[in-house]
């Protein structure tokens, strides 16, 4: 039992993963992230719309307000929280079980006049070098300016600890695209951010130092531009780039992204597709990376939804055979507008006839 | 015109996936093998990073990797311990322990290891 208690909560004091948004939502239920999120990255706490959409695709519907509704908060004040952990089977080359504690955070943010200021804070691994605090962290903190306040379309303008806007935005980091392209996990920096949302368009535009205290996954200086058009109501087409540069070396990123619904079998399909450079500082070695990921999701019955991706990553195109590709199914069931349990299961090949991988995990997340 | 472009777009992803070179043409250098190899397949910052320092090895930054492989990369290629855990070898579970390493990054890892690991 004390061991179960233990599990219980190393999963739910873990290392923060950051909750990003579903834009396998954007065009089947609304044309941008700010329809349902307060930040115009799309990621985080609900708006009111945003609320009403968890309800519309949770299997049961008992309030999708903070705490059910429990904690009334004044108009000026937004909580939130995130919860997440996963266990299952990993097989690199052999199977064996593992357990990953991934999130722990709760999010405040106060809204005045077009003005908030937004902060979260949680839990984060410990590490074996610093002491007890070090385990305590805010990942994101900035203020916000927007130009119409609570309509999720106008100026948006953002100075903070946050993460450049930039790519697909895919809720999944293990997607080739977000890890091996410009979104790992926790690549906040301090970063002062512009985004001008319409629904016809939306165009992001960021510059970033990286944070010395927080040894962050983005470790550069640099900026990042993310601009994408509507083609109807149907579709998108987007262009993305980065550019980042460290004391070990720089990195640039170029890519495309596409979105479409299809309406008759209720299918989203979501691409991206990055060309990444990176070249060292020491003996100026310059290796050219790929990395593309296609996602098909389809919402089933009683509150389901499936996933099905295929991605590729050419870890350095000078090296015949140097690529993996994947192949990623994921079930994801939203219980109540507060939990979900996700199957996320993997089958990774490599391309120069190394073991194949993969896993089979179960993850809850549990929204506050 | 369909048939066309999907072949045009057939031959670039081909041409892409099956550019390079055989053999491995990458620098065997210090910082190709941390920060091209080691740093995206172990230095994640969940895993061997300097946020974490799981098991007081972090392969993130070239400071941290140089302090890491001297502590276990210090023998030759046989029985060493970065080799064994990468290539899953002499009874040790393989890393990273989800994703395994690419067979030509061990290789080039090996051929560091052999050169007399040049840069540590």
């Amino acid at each position: 039992m004390r061991t179960w208690m233990l599990f219980v909560a190393l999963v739910l004091i873990g290392v923060g993963r950051r909750a990003d948004a579903y834009p396998q939502w954007q065009l089947s239920r609304e044309m941008t992230c700010t329809g349902c999120h307060v930040s115009p990255d799309g990621a985080g706490l609900l708006t009111e719309n945003g609320t009403a959409v968890a309800s519309a695709v949770a299997w049961k519907d008992f309030g999708a307000e903070f705490a059910y509704g429990k904690v009334p908060t004044p108009s000026w004040l937004q909580l939130g929280g995130d919860l997440r952990g996963a266990a299952g089977f990993v097989d690199p080359g052999y199977a064996s079980g593992n357990g990953y504690p991934m999130q722990a955070e709760l999010s405040a943010r106060v809204a005045t006049h077009g003005f908030s200021v937004f902060a979260n804070g949680g839990f984060r691994q410990p590490s074996e070098r610093a002491g007890n605090l070090h385990v305590l962290w805010s990942r994101e903190h900035y203020l916000m300016w927007e130009q119409k306040p609570g309509e999720g379309q106008g100026l948006f303008v953002r100075v903070g600890r946050l993460s450049p806007t930039f790519g697909l935005r895919l809720a999944e980091h293990v997607a080739y695209t977000q890890d091996h392209g410009g979104r790992p996990l926790y690549d906040e920096e301090y970063a002062a951010s512009i985004s001008f949302v319409k629904h016809e368009f939306e165009v992001h535009g960021s510059g970033f130092v990286h944070d010395p205290y927080g040894t962050p996954n983005e470790k550069g200086d640099g900026g990042a531009l993310y601009a994408e058009v509507r083609v109807g109501t149907h579709a998108a087409a987007g262009l993305e780039g980065k550019y980042t540069k460290s004391d070990e070396d720089t990195r640039m990123f170029g890519g495309i992204t596409g979105k479409l619904y299809l309406p008759g079998p209720d299918v989203v399909l979501l691409g991206e597709a990055e060309l990444i450079q990176q070249k060292l500082a020491v003996g100026g070695d310059k290796a050219n990376k790929i990395a593309a990921y296609v996602l098909g999701s389809r919402p089933l019955p009683h509150g389901l939804m499936l996933d099905v991706g295929v991605g590729h990553y050419t870890q350095d195109t000078r090296v015949k055979g140097l690529y993996r590709d994947c192949i990623d199914v994921n079930v994801h069931w939203f219980a109540d507008t507060h939990f979900e349990l996700l199957w996320t299961n993997r089958l990774e090949l490599l391309g120069d006839g190394g073991p194949n991988g993969g896993y089979s995990l179960a993850q809850l997340h549990v929204r506050l | 015109m369909a048939k066309l472009k999907l072949f045009c777009v057939a031959s670039v992803l081909g041409a892409l996936v099956g550019c390079g070179t055989e053999p491995d043409s990458r620098p065997v250098t210090f910082e190709v093998v941390s920060l091209e190899v080691l740093a995206p397949s172990c230095g994640q910052v969940s895993c061997h990073s300097t946020s974490t320092w799981t098991q007081g090895l972090a392969f993130d930054t070239l400071d941290a990797s140089r302090e890491s492989l001297r502590d276990i990369a210090n023998t030759g290629v046989n029985n060493n311990p970065l080799l064994d855990v990468i290539a899953g070898r002499n009874d040790y579970d393989r890393m990273p322990p989800d994703v395994p390493m690419a067979d030509l990054d061990v290789d080039l890892l090996t051929r560091w290891i052999a050169a007399g690991r040049p840069g540590l």
